[in-house]
């Protein structure tokens, strides 16, 4: 008998290699951990009892596998069935990968706990009374707790760094273009990309060799070449310029995740890293340009969920009515926040005073980004600014919001960015996880590798 | 501060196509003022002049030819797809 909650991707390719360990006996050891698990911790929406021989995988159910429901948890898309696999989907498969189910998340990847999804929220398997964190909860909280060896979940905002961080495991995101976004239900599509959760930094980068590239089916997809990202593991960092934003240390952050980054920040320093003070003035008000821009992208792209052409469709009167119900009864109430919040900045007079403001400092923050890179190879900081919240313990839209402050800024710069563990802190006696994040500049995810499997290996 | 007033909210959800009770007008009136008057911030900003971004990749009008794959099936009824009337009477 195997114990799946320490194997990561590697461990089971070299079992699979010397012939000590099957792909269906993998599959099944998987499965029967997933059964006795979820429901408990609500991490799979649904579970492939016929998933084949391979890597264990959950995928976060805004991503499409053909012939299986694609929910996004929303209960507008209740019954709706892919009809193709995502490119990443397809680029696992072909990898090794057997899919074990859908995994649950924040209705169409909007929120920070995992609480909006229209399936009840998913639990943090470290502490059963907290979130795993959204909004890609099922994904980690898959991982985390030894339901799937590896998850792929997506980031808008910092949906798969943030649970991460929270559930004490990897989250990456890539830079935007790095990775398709072909049947990845979208939400903001000038943020949004595909992110692989894992539990070690090794594993993000044998998932980032199944799934970066090109894909003609998304336009915006990279043409930027793919290396092998496992090679850039080198553990060693010597001479590594990083770069630490003193916006990201303030009384808004908790005292023990301060101590624990700073701790981890020294870290660095012994392995060889050349630390500086950096500034990036605008993270405060980075928070306030994202939710902008992506309320105005999710009422765009959300409205062709009309009650016509698919998914949950009420009665009514007339097309008006139909239209109206629909999307009433279909959407959440985060949901129909954003759409509302969006249709009203796009709207005639708002446009400029909002959307466009947005993006202008949108540019600003990308600027700031370039001048700190022109002379840093990463900028480190903390993941969250708070430990896994209690189930209820958030209440106003905007407390949700202010967990995202540190993360939506790799977002909106496009940049790529990964959270690692980097220690715990006690609440109400319980340790809870707490991650450091390592951003880097436009297609420089070996450098983020190599600086987060360094840390992980010595520390 | 600027706000948002009931009669506003209304008027959006017409625009989104959503329907709202009574009860979740005055809520969601008082829940979008705050956050505008969050997101509202960025005035102290001062943007003269700088061009807005829209996407960061820099890729500029990327093409490919236009011909079917039949990659998607669909269950089409004598090649047509079924969806629910949307001309009244």
């Amino acid at each position: 008998m195997m114990n799946v909650e320490t194997l990561t991707i590697k461990k089971v390719q070299d079992l699979l290699k010397t012939k000590q360990a099957l792909p269906e006996e993998l599959t099944r050891e998987y499965l029967k951990r997933a059964h006795e698990l979820n429901p408990k911790l609500n991490a799979y929406l649904s579970i492939f009892d016929d998933a084949p021989g391979g890597l264990p995988c959950a995928i976060k159910d805004v991503i499409m596998v053909k012939n299986k429901k694609c929910t996004a948890g929303s209960k507008i898309l209740e019954n709706y069935v892919a009809s193709y696999d995502a490119t990443v989907v397809k680029k696992i498969k072909e990898s090794g990968a057997s899919i074990m189910g859908k995994a649950n998340c924040d209705e169409f990847a909007m929120g920070t706990t995992g609480e909006n999804s229209a399936f009840g929220p998913t639990l943090n398997p470290l502490d059963h009374t907290r979130v795993a964190g959204g909004s890609s909860s099922g994904s980690v909280a898959a991982v985390a707790g030894g339901m799937a060896l590896f998850a792929l979940g997506s980031e808008t905002g910092g949906s798969a760094r943030l649970p991460a961080s929270w559930t004490g495991i990897v989250g990456l995101k890539p830079t935007y273009g790095r990775i398709s976004r072909h049947g990845l239900l979208p939400m903001a599509s000038s943020l949004d990309q595909v992110a692989p959760i894992t539990k070690t930094v090794e594993d993000a980068a044998i998932v980032m060799n199944m799934i970066a590239g090109h894909d003609p089916y998304d336009s915006t997809s990279a043409f930027e070449p793919v290396p092998d990202y496992t090679k850039a593991l080198t553990d060693n960092i010597k001479g590594l310029r990083v770069g630490v934003p003193k916006e990201f240390f303030t009384k808004d952050l908790d005292g023990r995740i301060a101590d624990s980054v700073k701790k981890a920040i020294s870290q660095l320093e012994k392995l060889g890293a050349i630390i500086s003070e950096v500034s990036l003035p605008l993270t405060d008000y980075a928070l306030a340009t994202y939710y902008i821009i992506v309320p105005a992208e999710v009422s765009a792209n959300l409205a062709r969920l009309d009650g016509i052409r698919y998914g949950y469709s009420a009665d009514g009167k007339n097309l008006l009515e139909v239209y109206e119900k629909s999307r009433s009864e279909g959407f959440g109430k985060e949901v129909q926040r954003r759409i509302m919040i969006g249709t009203y900045t796009l709207s005639a007079g708002y446009y400029d005073a909002y959307y466009k403001k947005a993006q202008q400092v949108r540019s600003l923050i990308c600027r700031d980004f370039d001048r700190v890179f022109a002379d840093h190879d990463v900028i480190v900081g903390p993941t969250a600014p708070c430990m896994a919240p209690k189930l209820g313990e958030f209440k106003d839209p905007l407390q949700f919001y202010l967990a995202d402050v540190y993360t939506v800024q790799a977002n909106l710069a496009g940049l790529c960015a990964i959270s690692v563990p980097c220690g715990f802190g006690t609440i109400d006696g319980v340790k809870l996880p707490i991650g450091l994040q390592i951003i880097g500049n436009k297609f420089k995810e070996e450098t983020i590798l190599n600086a987060a499997d360094t840390y992980e290996r010595n520390h | 501060m600027l706000t948002i007033t009931k009669e506003e909210v209304e008027h959006i959800a017409k625009l989104a196509r959503i329907r709202l009770s009574e009860d979740e007008k005055e809520k969601m009136t008082s829940e979008l003022g705050a956050i505008l008057a969050y997101v509202s911030k960025l005035n102290e900003i001062d943007t003269t002049g700088v061009e807005p971004t829209a996407q960061v990749t820099g890729l500029e009008n990327v093409f490919r030819k236009d011909t079917p794959e039949g990659r998607i099936e669909a269950d089409l009824i004598k090649g047509h797809l079924k969806v629910k009337a949307v001309f009244g009477e």
